[in-house]
């Protein structure tokens, strides 16, 4: 019996990927995703530990960009692309471990809220509309400054105020699920509520949770540069948001240094452009509500 | 004089080569009504649509629309939109969907009045509350908004819209599809006194051919994109002659016709069985006055089942009949442990109904659920295999799964099973989900049926062969059946026994032939003068 | 038949026409109940959240710095944290209910002053830009819609899409390097701004211009691209085919169907979102040094003074939450369907 099963998914994902592969945009945004990720592994085999130490600096400071320093230099003498490349590293993790964090907390939280019906549905979303409104860089901000500490504060800071946006639509999806007939009928057949909820609702709200983080990636990763740029998390770790903060701090804008203000930027914007860009593609093929617009 | 409408060698073709309409040619003079029957999909929805120009843009029309002489296939933007609604104007199907949910009911019925200009400015609120009365709505209801009204009064309201440029020509698409027996008549009725009064030509659409022969002189019969028979209304419904057309008559049996009880209309070569006469002797499943209330939105209560007795015998079919929102749904809801009682109780072999945990699991085995629209009641991500393993697999029976499979596609008739196993439900058709889902339930090897409307959104030509396997599997299973329905004619085909429900309320149950032929209580005898009525031929 | 059978359908199919009044004043007393739960969530929140950590604010406040244990026991007595946790709780709720948000570490002055001097400024810029951005978002959504898969439509969503990926203070920093020379660079008005009403407006307004289109720019995109799904999405309706076959123009159609159709949704959205805007206008004012509450943030955040941002906290949610209660009440006097359910 598995192999047909297997048979058909194969096939599903098949045609999964040849309606994402005739979106042009999200075929970049993949291109792109796979270059930073190329990088954040590679980088350690690229630069050695002694070009990221201020104190074997070899360049001046705030140099324009040469031979030597394609991007320049930073406040401390050290070659802004390398700390840029560098900087793909944590970027990525933390936009990566904060999205599934927050996904993992709105989709238990949106499942449980449209399942079970009464007093703790209410509660449940009386606390997620709460969050939702709530400015959550604000919310965010607070987390980080009590809590201090290094990438794993942010994450947990970005995951715990940015669920609510896949709360409501893991919540929505579910009640449009269960208000289907064959969860009646899947009831009548006995099943409890274990049963309604694996076998019926969670295979159907998967793809939105998948294409939830995606999204989510990019939200977060600006969310990390943000809060970096206001000097939270630790200092030692090298962040795009981190080295831009010790830039404008440092003069540079004042002083024109735009190898200093550009790349770090830039870099945030592609890796945030691409996980969109994704994200969208994958939610027009996977999202049956848009593929009917079609 | 030319003709309202001519459409010579019409044909409507969509993107992909699917051909909807292939070659139609129709006639309609002033004042005259046509209706044109058909299943889902044979093409009759695009031939209204292509009239006014109204189909998505990929589909390609060719042919001659002649609408007042002019064909509206190659006329100018301009005067097509001139023409729209002042010469010919809709009644489209599900007024909930067709009405702008954010504009007053006045406002959507004066708007074609005053951009074709057909009365004064300052004459618009009077012709609106014209024709409000003319569909019998007070005036006030200019001021709702469509959430406001009731399905009916929807549908009036569409109706009144159509009528408001005075146009040569009416196409109403399923007017009356998705309202109850009851209003489905005051709307039929309504329609045909409007039509004839104002002398408007009537194009009207249905699957049903009995509310067609009730309204309209002549009848065309489309299948697959073309016309196989036309005639007038009492020939085409009582003397059919294409095999089509006799499937579609027959799938609408007159009440009180002793050819139809007892068998619906099936080409199945197992046939229909001998009649069985159930067991007397203790009922199989009884309820005593058991009552259901629900706390609505206002924070009062409603009634939905009050003081219900019902019983159903082993190997016995009970109809249970009435309009939607007459507490039938409720009833078998809570029949089947869905729903719980606020008071009463359910008794399955004289023993109350657990009221959770693994007993009442244990009796969701014996009692099983036939909903009204399989193409919703299978998950779209299960494999016909797995729907039917579903309810095997949470009562751990026990036995090989898969010969336990094979053993219910074959006994609801999908034969051979193993080509049925490994198929989705959206690659099925209409009857053969049905035929899934009745698997699904005999799976578990059930004492009673509980089917909620189990024909109700099949095509005609299906319906009787659903009702009898039904019937077979009552006589080869001995099982028992609770069928929910608001129609006669179901209970006609297949019922022993009928239970009329009203506002919650059992007003009458009996023999069928009894509560049919001899009705008592005054709601059954207005549900049966509700049934439309074709005339006899000539 | 017909007098049995007219009650039949007004008492079932059309049984709550909802008394209007009576609908309207259980729906105002729902939405105010649920802003007051939120406040009191906040302010519950407010508490704890600045308490979480083992040890207490003061340390957290001084990490870093050379203080000795006397002093420390000290500022625990001034800010009272060496009283019980829920003493500390009452004297919190007592305070907050005379406006008072405890002292500023680093301003040396109650928080709730120092708040509202700065409160002014944040409304006035993150308004107008909530404002435009809505304005330029909504219009733009409606016209890719209408256009889609246009060239307008690939333009414009590819050019929001990017706007909408980029931190909106990085963007104050780039526009800062660009227009800096041209547009103020910081604050909210010159040191020798004229006292007359028009020309210090002008003077603010030249000094908002820079922050202004900045905070526009990272926010209007998401607009837009709301708007122009939902509007997609009543492109489909029956209902529009009804207006067509009227012999409606197609822009009529637009106009006065499928927009105020998609129009009510968006709008409500555009206010669940203020809190964005919030965000974004925090990190803009930081570059800017526009004086606002963004901008005391960072300053509270340099300073590790933890009852002035408790103060912030506190009081830019309420903010939002007043904002979302006047969203609710406003979509309810214009959508009919809100008014149903």
């Amino acid at each position: 019996m598995t192999s047909p099963v297997w048979a058909r998914r194969r096939a599903a994902a098949g045609r999964v990927w040849r309606e994402f592969a005739a979106n042009r945009g999200g075929l970049v945004g993949v291109v792109v995703l796979g270059l930073f990720v190329l990088t954040a592994i590679l980088a350690p085999l690229l630069i050695s530990e002694s070009s990221l130490d201020v104190t074997r600096a070899t360049g001046q400071r705030l140099e324009s960009p040469s031979g030597d320093f394609p991007l320049g230099t930073d406040e401390n003498g050290l070659s802004v692309l390398t700390l840029t490349l560098w900087g793909t590293r944590l970027s990525l993790v933390v936009g990566l471990a904060a999205a599934v964090l927050s996904v993992l907390i709105g989709t238990t939280v949106g499942i449980l809220a449209g399942h079970f019906g009464g007093w703790l549905s209410a509660v449940l979303l009386r606390f997620t509309d709460f969050f939702l409104i709530m400015p959550s860089l604000v919310l965010a901000i607070a987390l980080s400054a009590v809590l201090e500490g290094g990438a794993g504060t942010i994450i947990l800071a970005i995951g715990v105020v940015s669920w609510p946006t896949s709360a409501r639509l893991v919540r929505a999806q579910t009640l449009a699920v269960e208000a289907r007939p064959y969860i009646e009928r899947a009831r009548a057949l006995g099943g409890g509520h274990g049963h309604v909820i694996f076998k019926h609702v969670l295979p159907s709200v998967l793809p939105l949770v998948f294409v939830n983080t995606t999204l989510a990636v990019g939200t977060a990763i600006v969310a990390e540069s943000t809060l970096r740029f206001l000097g939270l998390g630790s200092t030692s770790e090298i962040t795009w948001g981190g080295l831009l903060r010790s830039a404008s701090s440092s003069g540079a804008i004042t002083y024109g240094a735009w190898w200093y203000l550009l790349p770090p930027g830039i870099a945030i914007v592609l890796l945030v452009l691409a996980f969109t860009l994704v994200g969208r593609a994958l939610e027009t093929v996977l999202n049956p509500k848009l593929r009917e617009r079609r | 004089m030319t003709p309202v409408l001519e459409l010579r060698d019409l044909r409507v073709t969509y993107a992909g080569g699917h051909e909807a309409v292939r070659g139609v040619d129709l006639t309609l003079r002033s004042g005259q009504t046509l209706g044109l029957a058909g299943e889902s999909g044979c093409g009759k929805s695009s031939l209204a649509m292509s009239v006014l120009r109204l189909l998505p843009k990929d589909a390609t029309v060719s042919g001659e629309i002649l609408l007042d002489g002019a064909d509206t296939r190659t006329m100018s933007w301009g005067r097509l939109r001139a023409v729209r609604w002042a010469s010919a104007s809709i009644v489209f199907q599900g007024a909930m969907h067709a009405l702008n949910p954010v504009r007053r009911i006045g406002q959507q019925i004066a708007e074609p009045i005053l951009l074709h200009a057909t009365s004064p400015p300052d004459e618009v609120d009077a012709r609106v509350a014209e024709l409000l009365a003319q569909v019998e709505l007070p005036p006030e209801k200019a001021q709702a908004y469509p959430h406001e009204l009731s399905g009916g009064q929807k549908q009036r309201v569409m109706i009144a819209m159509a009528l408001a440029c005075r146009p040569r020509l009416v196409i109403a698409d399923e007017p009356t599809t998705a309202l109850d027996v009851i209003v489905q008549a005051q709307v039929l009725r309504l329609l045909t006194r409007l039509v004839s009064e104002h002398g408007i030509g009537l194009v009207m659409i249905s699957h049903d051919l009995s509310v067609l022969g009730s309204v309209c002189e002549r009848l065309a019969v489309m299948y697959e994109g073309e016309i196989v028979e036309l005639g007038t209304a009492p020939t085409v419904v009582h003397d059919p002659q294409h095999a089509h057309t006799q499937a579609l008559a027959a799938a609408f049996p007159t009440v009180g016709d002793p050819a139809s009880r007892y068998a619906p209309a099936t080409t199945n070569p197992a046939g229909l069985p001998p009649r069985v006469v159930p067991e007397a002797g203790e009922p199989l499943l009884r309820t005593e006055s058991l009552r259901v209330d629900f706390r609505d939105r206002g924070g009062g209560w409603t009634h939905a089942v009050r003081d219900v007795n019902l019983e159903v015998g082993r190997g016995e079919i009970v109809a249970l009949v009435g309009q939607s929102g007459s507490g039938k749904t409720t009833l078998a809801r809570t029949v089947l442990g869905l729903q719980q009682p606020t008071s009463g109780q359910v008794l399955f072999e004289g023993r109350p109904l657990p009221r959770g945990g693994r007993a009442l699991r244990d009796y969701r085995r014996q009692a099983q659920l036939v909903l009204q629209d399989p193409s919703s009641a299978l998950n779209p991500r299960h494999s016909v295999y797995e729907a039917i393993a579903e309810g095997l697999r949470i009562h751990r029976m026990p036995g090989d799964e898969r010969a336990l499979v094979a053993a219910a596609l074959e006994a609801a008739e999908l034969r051979p099973a193993q080509r049925f196993m490994p198929v989705l439900p959206h690659q099925l058709s209409g009857g053969q989900r049905q035929r899934v889902v009745i698997a699904g339930a005999l799976a578990l090897r059930p004492r009673l049926l509980v089917a909620d409307e189990p024909v109700a959104s099949l095509d005609a030509s299906v319906r009787g062969e659903i009702l009898a396997l039904l019937l077979r599997l009552r006589a080869e299973l001995g099982l028992a059946a609770l069928v929910i329905t608001h129609d006669l004619g179901l209970a006609w085909n297949i019922a022993d026994r009928v239970a009329v429900m009203y506002r919650g309320e059992l007003v009458e149950v009996g023999d069928v032939e009894q509560v049919l032929l001899e009705p008592r209580h005054e709601y059954t005898r207005s549900l049966l003068a509700a049934l439309p009525e074709v005339a006899a031929p000539a | 038949m017909t007098d049995f059978l007219a009650p039949v359908e007004e008492t079932i199919a059309e049984a709550p026409p909802p008394q209007r009044g009576g609908g309207a004043v259980r729906y105002l007393l729902t939405k105010v109940g649920g802003a007051i739960m939120s406040v009191l969530m906040v302010v519950v929140l407010g508490f704890f959240l600045f308490r979480v950590m083992p040890g207490d604010p003061v340390t957290i406040m001084t990490r870093g710095r050379p203080v000795s244990g006397a002093q420390l026991d000290q500022l625990r007595a001034e800010h009272g944290f060496d009283q019980p946790i829920l003493v500390q709780f009452w004297n919190y709720l007592v305070g907050l209910l005379h406006g008072d948000f405890g002292n500023s570490y680093a301003f040396n002055a109650p928080a709730g002053a120092i708040i509202g001097e700065r409160l002014g400024p944040t409304l006035l810029l993150s308004g107008t830009a909530a404002v435009l951005a809505a304005a330029l978002g909504l219009w733009l959504g409606a016209k890719t819609a209408w256009y889609r898969n246009g060239p307008l439509d690939r333009a414009s969503t590819g050019v929001a899409l990017v706007f909408w990926s980029i931190p909106p203070w990085w963007l104050g920093v780039v526009l800062l390097m660009i227009a800096g020379g041209v547009f103020p660079t910081g604050g909210m008005q010159s040191p020798d701004s004229p006292t007359a009403l028009v020309p210090h407006a002008l003077d603010v307004a030249h000094h908002m211009v820079l922050p202004v289109f900045t905070l526009v720019l990272a926010i209007y995109g998401q607009y837009q691209l709301v708007m122009r799904a939902s509007l997609l999405e009543e492109m489909n309706s029956d209902y529009l085919t009804t207006a067509r076959a009227k012999g409606l123009r197609d822009d009529m159609v637009r106009r006065r169907h499928a927009l105020p159709n998609a129009l009510l949704p968006t709008t409500t959205l555009v206010f669940l979102h203020l809190g964005m805007v919030v965000s974004g206008a925090i990190t803009v004012e930081a570059v800017y040094s526009w004086p606002g509450l963004g901008q005391l943030t960072a300053e509270a955040l340099e300073a590790k003074d933890l009852p002035l941002l408790q103060g912030i906290f506190i009081v830019l949610v309420i903010a939002v939450v007043i904002m979302n209660l006047v969203a609710d009440v406003l979509l309810r006097v214009l959508d009919p369907r809100v008014r149903a359910s």
